[in-house]
C-alpha cells in the first residue's frame, strides 16, 4: 500500500520536501520507516524523532492502513 | 480556544475567553521574542507547526489540566509564520477560582506545550540560522 510521509522543520529541510510518499508491504509504522529509508537514505531518523499517525502521538509498532498520514516529528520548539 | 495563526496573537481574546463570573483569578502567560541566543544576537524567528495535531495536543493538555487542578476555562494560542523581536508567540490563560490553581494550571500547560505541541522554531541571527528545540 502507499502511504503518505510528512516531514516536519529541520527535517523537511534536510529533505528538500516536506511530503513524500511510500509504497510498503507491512502493517505498521516500522515498516513505513523501513519504506522510507530506502525512498529517502539521506532523511536521518534518529533516536530524538517522534512519529504520529494522522494527527496522534504513535510508537514504531503502531498499526498503519491505506489513506493514513504518517508524521515524523524532530524535536519541537514550540513556545 | 485552541489555536495556531500566523495572525497576531490577541491578549484581550485570551482574557475574554477565559474569564468568568465563578473564577476570581485569570493566570496569562505570554512567550515573546527574544533578541538573543547563547550570546548571539536574533534578528528574527520563523515558527512552523503540525496545524491540526498542535490544536490537538493544545486541546488535551488543557484537559489534563482540567483533570488536574479546578480550573474554569484554558485558552491556548500559538503563532506561525515570521515573528519579530517583541512579538508574542504563545499565549497562555487559564482561569480558577483561586489563584494557585490558575497559576499551577498555566505553569503547566506551557510546560506541556514546550514538550509536546509539534510546533518548530527556526531562530535566524546576524550570521547564519538554527533549529531550536526545549
Amino acid at each position: 500500500m502507499k502511504i503518505a510521509v510528512q516531514l516536519f522543520g529541520p527535517l523537511a529541510e534536510q529533505a528538500g520536501v516536506s511530503r513524500l510518499e511510500v509504497s510498503m508491504s507491512g502493517s505498521t509504522l516500522q515498516d513505513v520507516l523501513a519504506a522510507l529509508a530506502v525512498a529517502s537514505p539521506t532523511l536521518k531518523i534518529d533516536r530524538s524523532v517522534r512519529f504520529a499517525v494522522n494527527t496522534d502521538y504513535a510508537a514504531p509498532s503502531a498499526p498503519v492502513k491505506e489513506g493514513d498520514v504518517v508524521s515524523l516529528i524532530p524535536p519541537v520548539g514550540g513556545g | 480556544m485552541f489555536k495556531v495563526t500566523t495572525e497576531p496573537l490577541s491578549i484581550d481574546e485570551a482574557y475574554a475567553a477565559v474569564r468568568r463570573d465563578d473564577c476570581g483569578a485569570v493566570a496569562l502567560f505570554i512567550g515573546t521574542v527574544r533578541d538573543h541566543h547563547d550570546g548571539k544576537k536574533v534578528t528574527k524567528i520563523s515558527y512552523s507547526a503540525f496545524k491540526e495535531m498542535a490544536v490537538k495536543e493544545f486541546a488535551a493538555i488543557a484537559a489534563e489540566a482540567q483533570s488536574r487542578w479546578k480550573v474554569g476555562a484554558v485558552y491556548i494560542a500559538h503563532r506561525t509564520g515570521a515573528l519579530r523581536i517583541g512579538d508574542a508567540s504563545v499565549v497562555i490563560a487559564v482561569s480558577a477560582a483561586h489563584r494557585a490553581e490558575a497559576f499551577d494550571a498555566c505553569r503547566h500547560a506551557i510546560e506541556a506545550l514546550k514538550k509536546m505541541a509539534p510546533i518548530w522554531k527556526e531562530e535566524f541571527y546576524e550570521t547564519g540560522k538554527a533549529w531550536i528545540s526545549g
